[in-house]
């Protein structure tokens, strides 16, 4: 019976996985989190984890929208986030939507209108490297670019579905033991 | 379960608010000078725990070129480039890439709402109005050619996007924004004015009706994921048989 209410707990940390997922659908940079099911001496554990696959690229023509391709987070003022929706502040510092700055590795990074962005990672203002935006080996940069949500409305969907449907099975089968033990109780009664 | 319920509900107000932006650019697509914007989302994140959703954090606009159209109006002029017009109403300055205007009796040019364009008067005698790349305006009367009548002044500003917005077309300096500085015109600067044009708003038709269909389905995919919360919250009530 412990079981059955870890497994309809498991269901339900499933489905509240699902939700979150699907909730972020048009979230940029959103890194979806999976729910894996462990069976142990103690009936299901589960452990809620982020997972690293890359999401879409999607194009906005906008020259500091950044997207890495490959491993790797961006830092705005100390939040590690895969969101690379920048633009110049008033001091011509690289910030995101809430204005934290975007920080290289001498600082925050400036621009102007001669400043690209190039895939190494490299900020380049008239050729000549400014600051860096450091990268892992392997992984490169897109300026102009977004990254989509890592998630798929269809793959969510179906894990509402497989959560929902493992939780009622749960349900059956603890409604099922404890018609046995009824029985039990009732039988137990009878031959006295 | 009534974490997921709310996780999902918050996912079917941010495709509410995604349908917004997306119905406002659309509305606007036939706007000139009209800049589309996106909405913005991020994830509610819990310390330990599986998130809690989303939640709209704004939106951005975009500032990308919009097509140059041919219109022959009195005094259509286009900026090929970044930057803004500065017209007046009242004290009030605003900022514009709308360059519709027209004469106004008393020799000020005006757009539609009555706003005037900075730094241009026409008098009343002039028969042919031209204005170069660079934004001076020439005007030739009955007996003289080439007059000078002012000159279109450009700003640009140090971060676009976060102007505010006071219509389809206009924008007001804000703080983050930082200040208006005077922008070189001409045929080699960044910017070029083009007479006799509009700027066609960047609103993509196509692109706008895609994303009203995926953000329907994200709707109805997140309205799924309450009923599934609530079908689960049914089961519990079940579990005690009387």
């Amino acid at each position: 019976m412990d079981w059955m209410a870890g497994a309809m707990r498991a269901a339900r940390t499933r489905l509240d996985a699902a939700a979150h997922n699907l909730a972020n659908v048009s979230t940029d940079g959103f890194r979806k989190a999976r729910a894996d099911a462990e069976l142990t001496a103690r009936g299901i554990l589960l452990r809620v984890r982020t997972t690293d696959t890359q999401g879409a690229l999607r194009h906005t023509g906008a020259p500091f929208d950044l997207a890495i391709v490959g491993p790797g987070e961006f830092d705005a003022g100390g939040v590690k986030t895969r969101l690379g929706a920048f633009s110049p502040d008033r001091a011509g510092f690289l910030a995101d939507a809430q204005g934290r700055r975007l920080h290289g590795e001498r600082g925050p990074v400036f621009v102007d209108a001669r400043t690209t962005i190039e895939a190494d990672g490299s900020v380049r203002s008239d050729g000549r490297e400014t600051n860096r935006i450091p990268l892992p080996h392997g992984s490169s940069l897109r300026s102009g670019f977004l990254e989509g949500p890592n998630t798929d409305a269809i793959g969510e969907m179906i894990e509402v579905l497989n959560a929902q449907r493992a939780f009622e099975t749960a349900q059956k089968t603890l409604l099922a033991i404890d018609q046995v033990r009824e029985r039990a109780v009732s039988d137990v009664e009878r031959l006295k | 379960m009534t974490n997921a319920m709310f996780a999902s509900a918050s996912g079917m107000a941010a495709q509410q608010i995604n349908l917004d932006v997306i119905s406002d650019n659309l509305a606007n697509a036939d706007v000139a000078g009209f800049k589309g914007s996106v909405a913005a989302f991020t994830d509610i994140r819990v310390p330990g725990a599986i998130g809690l959703g989303t939640a709209a954090i704004g939106t951005h606009l975009l500032f990308e070129q919009g097509k140059l159209m041919k219109t022959g109006g009195a005094f259509d002029v286009a900026l090929d480039g970044p930057g803004f017009f500065i017209v007046r109403k009242g004290n009030q300055v605003a900022y514009t890439r709308a360059g519709s205007f027209e004469r106004a009796p008393d020799g000020s040019v005006r757009n539609a709402e009555g706003w005037r364009l900075d730094g241009v008067r026409i008098p009343d005698d002039a028969m042919r109005i031209d204005v170069r790349s660079d934004g001076s305006v020439a005007i030739d009367t009955a007996n003289r050619k080439a007059v000078a009548a002012g000159k279109i002044a450009v700003v640009s500003f140090a971060a676009p996007e976060r102007l505010r917005p006071l219509g389809a077309t206009l924008y007001a300096a804000t703080r983050d924004a930082g200040r208006a500085v005077r922008a070189a015109a001409g045929d080699d600067a960044p910017t070029r004015i083009a007479f006799g044009t509009l700027e066609a708003s960047n609103v993509s038709i196509i692109e706008s009706m895609m994303a009203i269909l995926a953000a329907q389905r994200a709707y109805e995919a997140n309205s799924k994921g309450v009923q599934a919360a609530d079908e689960m919250l049914r089961i519990v009530n079940n579990l005690h048989r009387s």
